[in-house]
């Protein structure tokens, strides 16, 4: 397989009541993704990004051409079971709560009841969910059902991962988180189509782009040599004395170059996020949903180990290469069926510590990532997946190592 | 097998979480009891069961259809206005296995609801006379009257075409024939049935002084101890002083009394005065039929009485004797509003397969509203003549044929005179509903809900 998306000259035009055309929204498009990219589609509102995933997913017939996922048509159960999609909205069922939504669409995949809760307990602890994961979906604010509706799309551990505005809704922890998250999928195998037009998410995370105007692509290409000013140099360095200053000024002057000096600005990311980490060190009391728990915090770069948050997700989401999207019965049976008492001591304490979880509207007293609350989830983990990373500590003794 | 389980689970919950079926469910729950103490009927204890049992079923057939019509409409369509179906059909699971998941959810809601409203108006109805303190003699009447499934026969319809194409001869060479009636098809159709029901009504009627004979076939009742039940309504010309007939009746195998041989079986002989245009009964021993099933039953229409009284055809006169027992014949009543609650059901999945909700639900409840009138819309259309005529009968009548007749077969028109509703009817009727018009609905609806966009187009 070539291409995860492949798109053959497609066109959707809508019609009006008569039949009569009247707005071209996507125009002979022909979009390319390869496997293992994430590829960021661009425009502005109207440009026919939406269409286009409509029609990638059979949602929207194409008025002409052909569009082919992960090699086939994406309303075969075949190919669609390795796809996760997260449509611009969360559009999830109101009266369920969090955990029933997650096991709706569980049961959608055919997933084994045990897998399933696995999963589901993991997915929700991973989007920090866990203490309202029995709270309907009509009671969340649009960040929370947004993170719901991200565990939905993951539920099945896609090979593909179709994202439409993923980040609309999300305060700024929860924006870096998703970006933190895109790669890390990407790094484990994963194909991902982002579709935005918050141009800094995409340039964060996306290894190629295509800009979309008037349903037809006006740009395609890698994002570093697109963005690249080739006639351009830049410095930078530690903090540099007025004499260093002064000579460096004169070397410029020599080579009778254009120039500016001062020292680099923070990104209002970067700030927001140090402040917010710092209330959260002070246990200033939030409601709504926890951006640290134990998964979601490791995905908050620069504040935890590498090597936790390396083995969680290895063990939430396999390389598309070493194992079907999907787990096969043969694998569950090859799981034991108790766990070892390592393990239910583990179990144990997950359970216990949701437990005395207060619930989101009492303060909330958040630590950044104990080591020590670090390794239930692991071993939880490795249950669900049956495979442990290179640097997981309850490495199951037969599994295979990832990427 | 299991995504349709698991979007039929989905929709029992939506139904119930959203509060839909908990009106109608608290609605039941309160008004059924409601109306097992308040409801008098015609003052009689059988009567007051007659009642309940009667507006019983049909307020929770009614309800429960509402239900159905509810929230099965809203379901589709709300999933596809709300876009719950983009993170839904991306999955694993074929667009007819939702709507077939919608389907099994409300039918196992509707399964659920109407075994627990049953199980209310049985209970009810049983205890009922235990309750009101009946007399045995009352109790007697119950359970030959009420507590038991009465095969029901109808006399037989002579052959009346010799008389009928007669009669037409006869008008026409009068001149009688209206202008234009030969030359239309759809004219003389008409004029021809309505020509046909005068004749088979003076059949049915009887002047004063005059005998009128109604002959019964395949009269096989199980045991000749039990007792045959003749039951009856006039209609008179002309209303009487008291709005009440006097009668002479004469029941058994009348042919023995032509032949003038020795009597095989008794034949009975009573004297009546009951009130007209309502429904009464009375009592002889079966063992009145004849070995070969015939039963005659002649009405004698006493000088006494100064108007010519009619039978109506429909329900008139029929005999009855008991064939099963009422429990039976209750859960066959309960299955009879079932078939039609799948049929309901299979009209809400096709009308929101593809129309938005006020549109879905104003479409079901038309239809709903035809089926339970079809009788009546049928009627109406054969008095209108001329033009109007043609169009009903090659336009609107097939349509009509489409439909359901849910007021041919009401749960309440077997259980309330303790008629018995057979297997083979259920059998037929569950065959004409589902198997043929709901399946055809549900088979439209998955074609429509696989082939058609999903998404709208928003540029």
């Amino acid at each position: 397989m070539e291409y995860a998306i492949e798109t053959f000259s497609l066109t959707k035009i809508f019609s009006d009541w008569w039949g009569r055309s009247r707005v071209i929204a996507v125009d002979d498009l022909n979009l390319k993704v390869r496997p293992n990219e994430v590829y960021g589609f661009l425009g502005p509102n109207g440009s026919g990004k939406t269409t286009t995933l409509k029609m990638l997913l059979g949602l929207l017939h194409p008025t002409k051409g052909k569009a082919i996922v992960l090699g086939g048509d994406a309303t075969d159960p075949q190919i669609n079971r390795r796809i996760g999609f997260l449509p611009e909205e969360s559009y999830l069922y109101k009266y369920l709560t969090a955990r029933e939504t997650l096991d709706f669409y569980g049961q959608l995949f055919k997933l084994p009841a045990k897998v399933r809760r696995m999963r589901i307990e993991a997915l929700l602890d991973m989007v920090g969910l866990k203490a309202v994961a029995n709270r309907t979906i009509g009671t969340f604010s649009k960040g929370m059902a947004r993170r719901i509706g991200l565990a939905q799309a993951l539920i099945n551990d896609p090979e593909l991962l179709i994202l439409d505005e993923p980040t609309t809704g999300l305060d700024p922890i929860g924006t870096r988180q998703i970006k933190d998250l895109i790669l890390e999928l990407a790094k484990r195998g994963k194909t991902i189509l982002l579709c935005s037009h918050l141009l800094a998410d995409v340039e964060d995370v996306c290894s190629r782009i295509a800009i979309l105007y008037g349903g037809k692509i006006q740009a395609e290409g890698d994002v570093s040599e697109l963005l690249r000013h080739s006639d351009k140099t830049e410095i930078l360095t530690g903090r540099l004395s007025p004499a260093a200053i002064e000579k460096i000024k004169q070397t410029l002057a020599e080579e009778h170059a254009e120039y500016t000096i001062g020292s680099p600005i923070d990104k209002l990311e970067t700030f927001f996020i140090n402040i917010v980490a710092r209330a959260q060190q002070q246990a200033v009391p939030t409601s709504g949903a926890e951006s640290k728990t134990q998964i979601s915090n490791f995905l908050s770069a620069g504040t935890n180990d590498r090597a936790n948050r390396e083995a969680l997700l290895n063990q939430l989401v396999s390389a598309s290469d070493e194992r079907p999207a999907v787990p096969d019965t043969q694998q569950v049976k090859s799981q034991p069926a108790p766990l070892s008492p390592a393990d239910e001591n583990l179990l144990k304490e997950l359970t216990e510590q949701a437990d005395s979880k207060p619930v989101v509207t009492q303060p909330t007293q958040t630590k950044p990532a104990p080591a020590q609350s670090d390794q239930p989830n692991k071993s939880v983990l490795d249950e669900l997946t049956g495979r442990s990373g290179a640097d997981t500590k309850n490495a199951h003794p037969g599994d295979s190592a990832n990427a | 097998m299991r995504s349709i389980w698991a979007v039929a689970v989905n929709m029992i919950k939506q139904a119930l979480r959203l509060k839909i079926a908990a009106v109608f469910i608290v609605l039941l729950l309160v008004l059924l009891p409601v109306m097992g103490l308040t409801m008098t009927g015609d003052g009689t204890v059988k009567g007051r069961m007659q009642a309940f049992v009667s507006y019983g079923m049909s307020l929770t057939a009614f309800l429960l259809a509402m239900l159905t019509i509810f929230t099965t409409t809203y379901s589709l369509t709300s999933d596809v206005k709300d876009k719950q179906v983009y993170t839904v059909l991306t999955k694993p699971i074929r667009r007819f296995q939702f709507v077939l998941g919608k389907l099994l959810g409300v039918v196992i809601l509707d399964a659920g609801l109407l075994v627990l409203f049953s199980v209310i108006i049985y209970g009810i109805t049983i205890f009922l006379p235990k309750v009101l303190h009946t007399d045995e003699a009352q109790m007697a009447q119950i359970r030959d009257e009420f507590f038991t499934a009465r095969m029901s026969v109808k006399p037989e319809n002579p052959d009346i075409s010799q008389e009928l194409e007669q009669a037409y001869k006869k008008l026409k060479q009068n001149g009688e024939v209206p202008a234009g009636v030969d030359e239309n098809p759809a004219a003389r159709h008409n004029y021809m049935n309505e020509l046909g029901r005068r004749i088979g009504l003076r059949r049915r009627a009887a002047a004063v002084g005059e005998e009128l004979l109604l002959e019964f076939n395949n009269v096989k009742p199980k045991d000749p101890n039990q007792s045959l039940f003749v039951r009856f309504k006039y209609d008179v010309a002309v209303n009487p002083q008291d709005l009440s007939i006097y009668s002479k009746w004469v029941v058994g195998d009348v042919r023995q009394l032509r032949l003038a041989a020795n009597f095989d079986t008794p034949i009975y002989s009573l004297e009546r005065k009951d009130v007209i245009r309502t429904f009464r009964e009375f009592s002889v021993p079966a063992d009145a039929v004849a070995g070969d099933g015939y039963l005659a039953v002649a009405f004698l229409n006493v000088p006494l009485n100064d108007t010519a009284v009619i039978f109506p055809f429909e329900d008139g006169l029929e005999l009855l004797y008991k064939a099963d027992t009422f429990t039976a014949n209750f859960i066959r009543a309960v299955l009879l509003i079932f078939v039609r609650l799948i049929f309901l059901a299979s009209l809400a999945v096709f009308a929101g397969s593809f129309l938005s909700f006020p549109v879905a639900i104003l479409l079901c409840m038309a239809i709903f509203t035809m089926a339970n009138m079809s009788g009546f819309i049928g009627e109406s259309f054969d008095v209108v003549g001329g033009n109007v005529s043609s169009v009903y009968t090659w336009f609107l009548q097939p349509i009509l044929s489409l439909l359901p007749h849910f007021d041919k077969f009401d749960s309440s028109q077997f259980l309330v005179p303790g008629r018995l509703l057979s297997w083979s009817l259920l059998a037929w009727i569950g065959f004409s509903t589902l198997c043929l018009r709901a399946l055809f609905l549900v088979i439209l609806s998955l074609l429509i809900f696989t082939y058609r966009e999903i998404a709208k187009v928003i540029v």
